[in-house]
């Protein structure tokens, strides 16, 4: 397949890196496109920065108002959206229904399930032993509402599996995919959103789970698989707590 | 066989690069080298390439730097680390320092076969960690500022740097 010149029209080889016709550099196409790749990456990151900073002090100000935990999930689904606009078409392909394979289809399912459990009775102890963290409950982080158990479950397993994959395996994977080889392109994902999980400790539960859903994503071009897994991790995080807070808490 | 030989000889390449040309094509499409260019082509073309090496070379230091960058920030963050729980007793901040110090240096380390994102990587740690400092501590933020913008920039440039030579 032959490309043209950008700047005289001449029909040139694919593989070619000056035009052999007049010369011009066929390079700065590529260089032009990871520049705005960068660009539009550190942006995405700085406004999500941003939107924790605001999240975490209207959280610590409205510890109880669900008026602010709507508007929060709400604009932070805005803002994936919006961004996901930018690679709208990049990102469509990713929500084709994947052919079904048995084995990813049992790893789907196991995978969280032994996650979940790990991370629940291991890390999340190891965190609240390191670092005295006394709302440790996402459970609990509800129930002064009527129905804790409907909020918790759509904030915590619903929400964040669809937009963080869209996200991240999602927006942030086609960008940096433009700047850099697949592999490393799981790698840095896999970083950055155990970065915005604005926990150090959590890093080493959060990268090997975001290097398996971004190898997933990579291999099968799909975010079902991200979404369902991450789903069935986050619901079953929720009904350990619902079980611990009721058998336990409620008892003393 | 002499014919063979004459036919071989005749075979266009780049007089730069040797990569072989068609007889239509003007410049070579691998250097751009003007092959049938005029001599003010040939002479801006040699221009073109000096200046390409001292980008080059420019780029080069640029990754560098923001490399000792990353471990500078990789010592300091462990040596931070281990001073404070010495003087306070407190694991959490033990354990957070030396998690960040080891990925520090791992980025740096990183830089050598992948500048580009280890460099971004470098730099979305380090904003992440001054804007959690200054959410637990808000006065963190203006604390060393100008240090702050000088990391910030040094790695900012390497991103981009790595970026021009798409290394």
């Amino acid at each position: 397949m032959n490309n043209s010149c950008s700047r005289c029209k001449a029909i040139v080889k694919n593989q070619a890196k000056f035009c052999t016709n007049c010369g011009n550099s066929l390079k700065k196409t590529n260089l032009e496109t990871r520049t705005s790749s960068l660009n539009i990456i550190i942006v995405f990151y700085a406004v999500f920065l941003l939107f924790a900073v605001v999240s975490y002090f209207l959280y610590s100000e409205y510890p109880t108002n669900i008026n602010i935990e709507i508007a929060i999930e709400s604009v932070f689904a805005l803002l994936v959206v919006g961004f996901s606009l930018v690679d709208f078409k990049g990102i469509l392909k990713l929500y084709k229904l994947p052919i079904i394979d048995w084995k990813i289809l049992i790893f789907t399912v196991a995978f969280p399930v032994f996650s979940a459990f790990t991370v629940y009775f291991t890390v999340e102890h190891a965190n609240s032993f390191l670092f005295g963290s006394v709302d440790e409950s996402y459970y609990g982080g509800y129930v002064y509402l009527e129905h804790p158990l409907f909020w918790a479950i759509l904030f915590t397993a619903i929400m964040p599996p669809i937009f963080e994959e869209l996200a991240f395996r999602g927006f942030l994977f086609n960008q940096l995919q433009k700047v850099a080889s697949e592999n490393v392109t799981i790698i840095a994902t896999a970083f950055i959103f155990a970065l915005v999980h604005f926990s150090f400790i959590s890093l080493i539960w959060i990268l090997p789970f975001g290097l398996i859903l971004g190898y997933i994503r990579s291999k099968y071009n799909t975010l079902w698989y991200g979404i369902v897994i991450h789903f069935i991790h986050n619901f079953i995080v929720i009904m350990i707590d619902y079980y611990i807070y009721n058998t336990y808490f409620l008892e003393l | 066989m002499e014919n063979e030989i004459s036919i071989e000889t005749k075979e266009p390449t780049c007089s730069i690069c040797k990569t072989a040309m068609d007889t239509e094509e003007i410049y070579c499409s691998e250097c751009g080298f003007p092959e049938k260019g005029t001599d003010k082509e040939v002479a801006q073309f040699h221009a073109r390439r000096a200046m390409e090496n001292n980008q080059h070379m420019d780029a080069d230091k640029k990754i560098k730097s923001a490399r000792n960058v990353l471990y500078v920030m990789a010592g300091i963050t462990l040596v931070f680390g281990i001073i404070s729980f010495f003087n306070n007793q407190d694991i959490a901040v033990l354990v957070t320092n030396v998690i960040l110090g080891v990925i520090y240096l791992a980025l740096g380390s990183w830089t050598s076969q992948k500048p580009l994102v280890a460099i971004l990587l470098g730099l979305l740690l380090y904003l992440t960690t001054v804007i959690i400092s200054a959410i637990l501590l808000p006065e963190t933020l203006i604390k060393g500022i100008i240090f702050k913008i000088i990391i910030i920039a040094y790695l900012g440039k390497g991103v981009y740097s790595a970026s021009s030579i798409k290394k």
